[in-house]
């Protein structure tokens, strides 16, 4: 099968460079053609019925971590908040 | 002998007698990790307060307090496991100055037993791998042969073991990640039921596959690890509602009456011979001590590798969206606008591996090919879970080889996905059905390299495999886990 591996990068959020396209191409139509080689189940996806998720109740929880401590790994931050570029004109 | 080849069984017996003190053993693998690390490479981050660690162990034992079997025992930590304070960079660039705010619940357990943490130990990028040849900071290198790998992800963590540079270690397993690396360094791993062990604050790469497990240089140290950090956990929505017991409390090595179940579809044509060999030859000498031997048949099993990197290619592109150079970790250091920014960051933040799980999870989730990949894999995997369970009620446990092969080469299969993909033809139906398994070594390759046996269990029968595994280890007069060029005397003491 022929991969459009610019495509399937830019709905990946990726971009890969052009020199390494013609590799990367070759390895995903290998891996594609590999995995492709399954048979065919004619059934339906079912929910686990034997171990259902358990969920927690729906309460609010104090706090764990502060601000700065939250910030302190972020790429960019001005006055206590996340710098993004712009998106609304 | 020296401390740091000693298990963690043993060391714990002597703090527990004050035969030893924890700041003497924290001391002497320190020594080791100085003499080792320069050509194993198993660390990202060495700790730099271990001997502090150590001595409040030391205070608390002094001032008569009762603390945990492990308490003082050195402990090293997979690089994607959050640990408040130390740098957790899954090995990628993405996360290279990334440290946690919190604690993963393992690391609350391992500091509730008083363990000493080392380090963080080095993996394939995003646990994206079979080699470790893919982290973006060094290679690490096979204990037992420096120009092999030590497998991977979790190959830091295995070497580490081997080498004497960490009593025990943590990894994580999504297609045998543990497994696969304990067989190569000749080390214990064990990959615990899906459920078992909270997922919290392991960073995410397949979350209906991934799990946290312990590795060691016996059984023993392995049980006892693994008593640490199973539990239920209200952080994790996949966490099992039971109760655990003590797995070194009711560790046997009978096997009288155990039915062994030996699946003919794992010893075919991609196996090594020697690996074959040393496999039957261990089943047989389980069968000398009363276990029951019969051959069973998996015969889905042919599929695993097809369906497992589906469905974990479709998970970690969904998984890894969340680096987008926003909220932590890296961001390109010129864009222009936010798409060119996401793009930018990504493309510089992960390495070739991981680009390409992303875009084939993408591939086979997008629209058109849904229905064809990832639906029909999950199908796949609820026969290959129903073949197990119906083999489950034949057999007790399930034994394999771990890996095809013995440790092969540094590069010799990088540049060559699907080749490498093929490491995990053994260890991936586990994950797919959410069983545990544990690796334990299994005779030595013609050129000396260690080999390693599977034995596969029942969803929460961790205690069924690790009593057939202690009772291999006991007939084979125990694990000799540290090569001698690492050993005290050896080449480089």
């Amino acid at each position: 099968m022929k991969i459009d591996i610019a495509h399937i990068a830019k709905l990946s959020r990726l971009r890969i460079e052009p020199e390494k396209l013609e590799k990367f191409e070759t390895d995903m139509e290998a891996i594609v053609n590999m995995v492709d080689r399954l048979p065919d189940v004619t059934d339906e996806l079912t929910l686990d019925q034997d171990h259902p998720m358990h969920l927690r109740e729906d309460v609010a929880v104090e706090h764990k971590f502060r601000r700065d401590e939250m910030l302190s790994n972020a790429p960019e931050v001005q006055s206590g908040c996340l710098v993004v570029p712009k998106t609304v004109e | 002998m020296k401390l740091f080849e000693k298990s963690a069984a043993e060391l714990s017996a002597m703090l527990q007698k004050k035969e030893c003190s924890a700041v003497e053993l924290t001391q002497d693998v320190l020594d080791q990790i100085a003499v080792a690390e320069p050509q194993v490479g198993a660390y990202v981050t060495q700790c730099e307060d271990t001997l502090e660690q150590a001595k409040r162990v030391d205070d608390a034992r002094a001032n008569g307090e009762s603390l945990h079997p492990l308490a003082g025992i050195p402990i090293g930590i997979k690089d994607n496991i959050s640990t408040k304070g130390i740098r957790t960079t899954c090995s990628s660039r993405m996360l290279e100055n990334y440290v946690p705010p919190f604690d993963a619940t393992v690391m609350q357990s391992v500091h509730c037993a008083g363990m000493v943490i080392t380090g963080k130990m080095n993996m394939d990028e995003f646990a994206m791998g079979s080699s470790t040849e893919t982290s973006y900071f060094h290679q690490t290198h096979n204990p037992h042969k420096i120009d092999c790998v030590p497998g991977g992800s979790s190959g830091g963590s295995a070497a580490a073991v081997a080498a004497g540079e960490a009593i025990v270690t943590l990894g994580s397993d999504t297609g045998g990640s543990i497994r696969q690396p304990a067989s190569l360094c000749g080390v214990a791993g064990l990959k615990p039921t899906y459920g078992s062990v909270s997922r919290y604050g392991l960073v995410a790469f397949a979350s209906s596959l991934d799990q946290i497990g312990p590795i060691g240089k016996s059984v023993k140290d392995v049980a006892m690890l693994q008593s640490v950090i199973q539990g239920h956990d209200s952080m994790d929505a996949t966490s099992a509602y039971r109760t655990y017991t003590n797995l070194c409390d009711h560790l046997s090595g009978d096997v009288k009456g155990l039915r062994i179940g030996v699946p003919k579809e794992y010893f075919g044509d991609g196996i090594d011979t020697c690996v074959k060999e040393a496999v039957f030859a261990a089943i047989r000498q389980l069968e000398a001590q009363g276990a029951v031997i019969q051959e069973i048949s998996l015969p889905s099993t042919e599929y695993a590798i097809n369906t497992y990197y589906i469905i974990a290619s479709a998970e970690a592109s969904s998984n890894l969206a969340r680096f987008d150079g926003v909220k932590y970790g890296y961001r390109t250091a010129s864009y222009d606008g936010l798409t060119d920014m996401y793009e930018k960051t990504r493309s510089e933040g992960f390495g070739d591996e991981v680009k390409r799980r992303i875009m084939l999870g993408t591939f086979v989730l997008s629209s058109g090919f849904y229905d064809a990949y990832y639906k029909n894999a999950k199908l796949v995997q609820r026969k290959i879970t129903q073949e197990f369970q119906q083999a489950f009620q034949k057999c007790d446990v399930i034994i394999t080889p771990t890996a095809p092969s013995p440790a092969f080469r540094i590069g010799e299969n990088i540049n060559d996905p699907l080749k490498m993909y093929y490491n995990d033809v053994c260890t991936v139906t586990v994950n797919i059905a959410g069983l545990p398994a544990v690796s334990v070594p299994c005779g030595r390759s013609s050129d000396g390299l260690p080999l390693g046996m599977q034995l596969i269990g029942n969803a929460f029968a961790e205690q069924t495999i690790l009593n057939a595994a202690y009772s291999y280890e006991q007939i084979v007069g125990g694990f000799h886990v540290i090569p001698e060029a690492f050993c005290t005397g050896g080449a480089n003491a």
